[in-house]
């Protein structure tokens, strides 16, 4: 679990006419990290040939996004790429898959265009009703036009026979119009048309045989039933746009599962292009070379017999077989239990662990928590942050995996900060029940006086040590490294090397003792020439063992030796300021958890003062309250969540974590997209 | 320090987030290659121009969708107006007055094309930007306006009436707007710089250097168009300069013009100022009018692109900031609505690509 998984190397050559299915096992069995075969050998690109595919990986992608976009209009997803079989994997018609998405294409334009042609109407409409909407009484603007208005309201009659006509026609205009009254042969109506367009309306109304009449003011309406009508029509072509989205919609839906199909197909065709592009050829035979965790290595062999009826050349390596530089490029996976999958997202985050070396995401989970613990331990609210990651679980059920594990790192911080809180008596800032360890609030606030830690310099102190600790941790998991990377060199002579650790314990050591006798005496006798002068002195030797060990090819001068004493000046300098800044940089856990303590106090004092004339807490206390602690355990949350990252990527991981590893990215059905 | 931290700390840290959304290059590509409209438009849909593809899916209006984006921009600068105090408001506050200078624009085009040109603009006045940027403009005044005298008379009482009024007679006589655009650019810029005046020295450079950028590149590109489509006078072309470029004398100016090759003065602005773009110079034959014009703009894009890059890698509590995203933001938009237009008149991929 504090390793990343054994790797195995395969380099196969197999016959080509046998490529099909050895591309569908591979992809069936989906462990195989590829690797290009030129890339371990640069003189095989000599004599080995790229293929010619038909379709490439990228046409292929091309097409299946299409489909998602597709899907998407109806807000809609793909299809679960975990749920595909390689079984299903057809060959590609691209020509007559594109046909098919253009003809779908097309029917949704035709769809859009009359959604625009509708949205025009409206734009129209609206312009005349905002006109409408900043004229007087209408009856008044027959008669003498407002100086600003930009409408034309008229009355008049037309045959009853020319009224549909006339009104088809007026729709090319923007025009309201109302029929007031109707007569056997003839129709009178009240229009309304922008001033701008009187040309064009008058000649219209010539040809319907308009007559101008003027209306008595009673049978004109008020103002209020233009806008009415006007907003009736408004609601008519908005719910008409509206069903034009949804037969968008309902559309894709239909063909949902056809296009399903399609995209299934694609992205089988695309990850089977995407391992054949790793094939390399020759005249008759294909090479292809990659990675693959330790135990599916006999599966995959045997199924790759079985598809080429052993007429295939297998060739297993163990990573130890590698030279060194070769090594940092196997891929590494990362195991352990799913619980941890948040902090293996913070340890990725950062970097890849090279393979070989350790797994920090065990290590991060216990400083990551402890840490978030110290700076936010209240029950209260750790249980409110924990019950916000549960919902959030269930609210983002389909999001991306890092969502998701943000959501289970704040369950996780929720329980972290409950058993700190139990640990220091805080229930939502109020002592329930009596501390586990000892009273934090009381510690911050000066209210205690006895147990393990009196004061906030004994919080300090906590936090300081915790900090020693990590950092001692730190230091052990970088010699493991070492060791397992058989670097024996830097195991003594790294910044975290045994000699750096040399100088931190004694350095700590002092500054305790120092510390501890009121900073009046150092050590005694030659403790400090042997603690921290004899490292010193070894340190010395790194650069000129160097450059016996690892020459480099540079020729010794009288310079190499000021070169050897400025870097060994250097070095030291930078173990002693560095350990000290990283030792000191865990006081901000402290900070954080004292920070934290005061607003509550702040809230609580702030809700003391609304209290009523019986000494009563009011609504308003409660109120504040409540949003205090929202206040605390947002804002805090964040802080404690993000300093607590700090320190591991910074105080830890530089102790140990080269960080220069490559993800292990198998090409495989069962990874979520 | 800690008064220039507490000026753009909190203003230029939310900029700065929303320039990390611009949208990559590959993602413009993608849309170009997109078989249609809506398939372009839906590549927006989880990005911060989601608001185009929401319009878009209930409209089926591409106009409508722009309009909604400039509002949404217009509400951001008023918002950062309100976060922003002293000589760093009145910035976004002249840098805000663009919007209602290009909204004032559109409605005297909607103007010219229905009492000059004698079109229809029922729908078009549907796309005027009715909300208020920092003056109510009697738009439905200007677009019925029987002439641009009375539209200038709609617009007493702001700095836009003098302007539009004074080069009314002009507009008449060449039959085109360009001596009003010309005029209220000149008004925009006057006013930018004028604001620009009130900062500090530190901020007053980098503001000069890059607005006087924008200058220079606004004055090539009126230089095309009057070369191209107005045959203007050299002296009236040099008169319609707006003052205050950085790279381009007068003298610069009126030479390119009279050279047969407008692009001349660009090559020698490449050369001197941008030698890292002599490429772009180099790599086509523009000898026919669109490809020049083509490889003009893109040369003035990149040129830009390099003032804003330098200002984005710069010290980081400057009034720089606020001025690279007025530039990405304007440009980004520009080009997202060319790609979406062009996709409306299925323009294939390649003349997208070119026109970007």
């Amino acid at each position: 679990m504090i390793f990343p998984q054994s790797m195995k190397q395969l380099v196969a050559v197999v016959l080509e006419r046998d490529a099909d299915q050895v591309t569908r096992v591979l992809l069936d069995q989906g462990v195989m990290h590829f690797v290009s075969v030129t890339e371990m050998d640069p003189q095989l690109s000599q004599r080995l040939s790229a293929g010619m595919p038909r379709v490439t990986e990228a046409m292929v992608a091309e097409i299946r996004r299409r489909i998602e976009g597709l899907f998407s209009l109806a807000s809609q997803g793909p299809p679960a790429q975990t749920e595909l079989r390689v079984e299903d994997l057809q060959a590609l018609d691209l020509n007559q898959t594109n046909r098919q998405l253009d003809e779908l294409a097309a029917a949704l334009s035709g769809v859009r265009e009359r959604q625009q042609g509708l949205q025009q109407e409206i734009l129209k409409l609206e312009d005349i009703r905002r006109q409408l909407a900043m004229f007087g009484e209408l009856s008044v603007g027959m008669q003498s036009r407002s100086q600003y208005s930009f409408l034309n309201i008229q009355s008049g009659t037309v045959r009853r026979t020319a009224l549909s006509t006339l009104v088809e026609e007026l729709k090319s205009v923007p025009s309201v119009h109302l029929v007031v009254g109707e007569e056997e042969n003839q129709a009178t109506l009240l229009l309304i048309t922008m001033r701008r367009d009187d040309g064009l309306v008058n000649k219209l109304l010539d040809r319907h045989g308009w007559t101008e009449v003027e209306l008595a003011r009673e049978s004109l309406g008020g103002k209020e039933e233009v806008l009415a009508d006007l907003d009736g029509k408004l609601a008519l072509f908005r719910e008409e746009q509206e069903k034009l989205k949804s037969g968008i919609e309902a559309l894709i839906r239909e063909k949902r599962p056809e296009l399903e199909r399609m995209w299934s197909n694609l992205r089988l065709n695309e990850l089977y292009a995407r391992i054949q592009s790793y094939f390399s050829h020759t005249a008759r035979t294909l090479i292809f070379s990659g990675w693959l965790p330790a135990g599916t290595q006999a599966p995959l062999g045997e199924a790759l017999l079985k598809a080429t009826a052993g007429r295939c050349y297998l060739e297993w390596h163990d990573p130890s077989e590698l030279p060194s530089a070769q090594k940092a490029k196997v891929p590494v996976q990362l195991t352990g239990p799913s619980l941890l999958a948040p902090f293996k997202m913070l340890v990725t985050n950062y970097s890849i662990p090279q393979y070989g070396t350790v797994d920090p995401t065990p290590f991060v989970f216990l400083a990551y928590l402890a840490m978030f613990g110290l700076m936010f331990g209240d029950v209260g609210h750790g249980l409110v942050l924990a019950l916000v990651g549960i919902a959030g679980i269930a609210a983002y059920r389909g999001a991306s995996q890092n969502i998701r594990n943000l959501m289970k790192l704040a369950v996780w911080c929720g329980g972290s900060a409950m058993v700190a809180g139990a640990l220091f008596g805080s229930y939502f800032g109020l002592g329930l029940l009596p501390p586990l360890w000892f009273n934090y609030h009381g510690a911050v606030v000066g209210q205690h006086t006895v147990g393990v830690v009196k004061d906030v310099y004994g919080i300090l102190l906590i936090t300081i040590w915790f900090g020693i600790g990590v950092i001692a941790m730190g230091l052990v998991l970088n010699w493991i490294n070492r060791v397992r990377r058989r670097d024996w060199f830097g195991l003594v002579f790294d910044k975290a090397g045994l000699i750096g650790g040399w100088i931190y314990a004694a350095g700590v050591y002092t500054a305790f003792y120092f510390a501890g006798r009121s900073y009046k005496q150092l050590p005694p006798g030659n403790f400090l020439s042997l603690a921290i002068g004899l490292p010193v002195l070894l340190l010395a030797l790194k650069a000129p063992l160097e450059f016996i060990f690892h020459r480099e090819q540079k020729r010794f001068q009288v310079f190499t030796l000021i070169d050897w004493g400025m870097e060994w000046i250097v070095e030291i300098l930078e173990i002693f300021a560095g350990y000290l800044a990283n030792t000191l940089s865990f006081m901000r856990v402290a900070g954080l958890g004292i920070a934290h303590v005061s607003l509550v106090v702040a809230f609580f004092s702030i809700a003391g003062m609304l209290r009523g004339p019986g000494g009563n807490f009011t609504p308003g206390s409660y109120l504040v309250l409540v949003a205090g602690n929202t206040l605390i355990i947002a804002l805090e949350g964040l802080s404690a969540g993000i300093q607590s990252l700090r320190l591991n990527y910074y105080e830890f991981f530089s102790k140990y974590f080269s960080g220069s590893g490559r993800a292990y990215e198998p090409i495989s059905l069962r990874k979520r997209q | 320090l800690a008064g220039a931290v507490q000026k753009y700390g909190f203003i230029n840290a939310k900029l700065r987030a929303r320039i990390s959304k611009i949208l990559p290059e590959e993602q413009l590509a993608e849309m170009a290659r997109a078989k249609s409209l809506t398939e372009a438009v839906e590549l927006l849909k989880n990005t911060s121009f989601a608001v185009v593809a929401s319009v878009f899916s209930k409209t089926g209006d591409i106009k409508s969708a722009e309009l909604e984006l400039a509002r949404r921009e217009v509400r951001l600068y008023l918002e950062l107006e309100e976060l922003t105090k002293g000589e760093v408001r009145a910035i976004v506050y002249a840098l805000a007055e663009r919007f209602e200078v290009e909204n004032l624009k559109h409605a005297l085009r909607l103007w010219f094309d229905s009492r000059v040109r004698g079109r229809r603009i029922d729908a078009a006045v549907g796309y005027l930007l009715r909300d208020r940027v920092h003056r109510d403009l009697a738009l439905d005044r200007i677009v019925n306006a029987a002439s641009l005298q009375e539209a200038a008379q709609a617009l007493e009482g702001t700095p836009y009436g003098e302007p539009v009024g004074r080069s009314a007679a002009e507009v008449a006589q060449v039959r085109s707007l360009f001596p009003v655009e010309i005029a209220l650019d000149h008004h925009f810029y006057r006013q930018l710089l004028a604001a620009v005046n009130g900062l500090g020295p530190r901020d007053r450079d980098i503001a000069r250097r890059m607005i006087g950028a924008e200058i220079d590149l606004a004055n090539i590109n009126w230089l095309i168009r009057f070369k191209g489509f107005y045959k203007l006078a050299p002296e009236r072309a040099l008169a319609c300069a707006i003052p205050e470029g950085i790279h381009l004398s007068p003298e610069a100016v009126a030479e390119a013009y009279a050279a047969d090759n407008p692009t001349a003065v660009l090559a020698e602005l490449v050369r001197r100022r941008y030698p890292g773009l002599s490429g772009l110079l180099a790599s086509r034959e523009a000898v026919e009018s669109y490809a020049r014009l083509v490889m003009i703009e893109r040369i003035l894009a990149e040129i830009l692109m390099l003032e804003v890059r330098h200002l984005l890698a710069g010290y980081p509590f400057t009034i720089g900031i606020l001025l690279a995203y007025f530039v990405l933001k304007s440009a980004e938009i520009r080009r997202i609505m060319t790609i979406l237009n062009a996709k409306f008149y299925n323009w294939p991929e390649e003349r997208i690509m070119a026109a970007l």
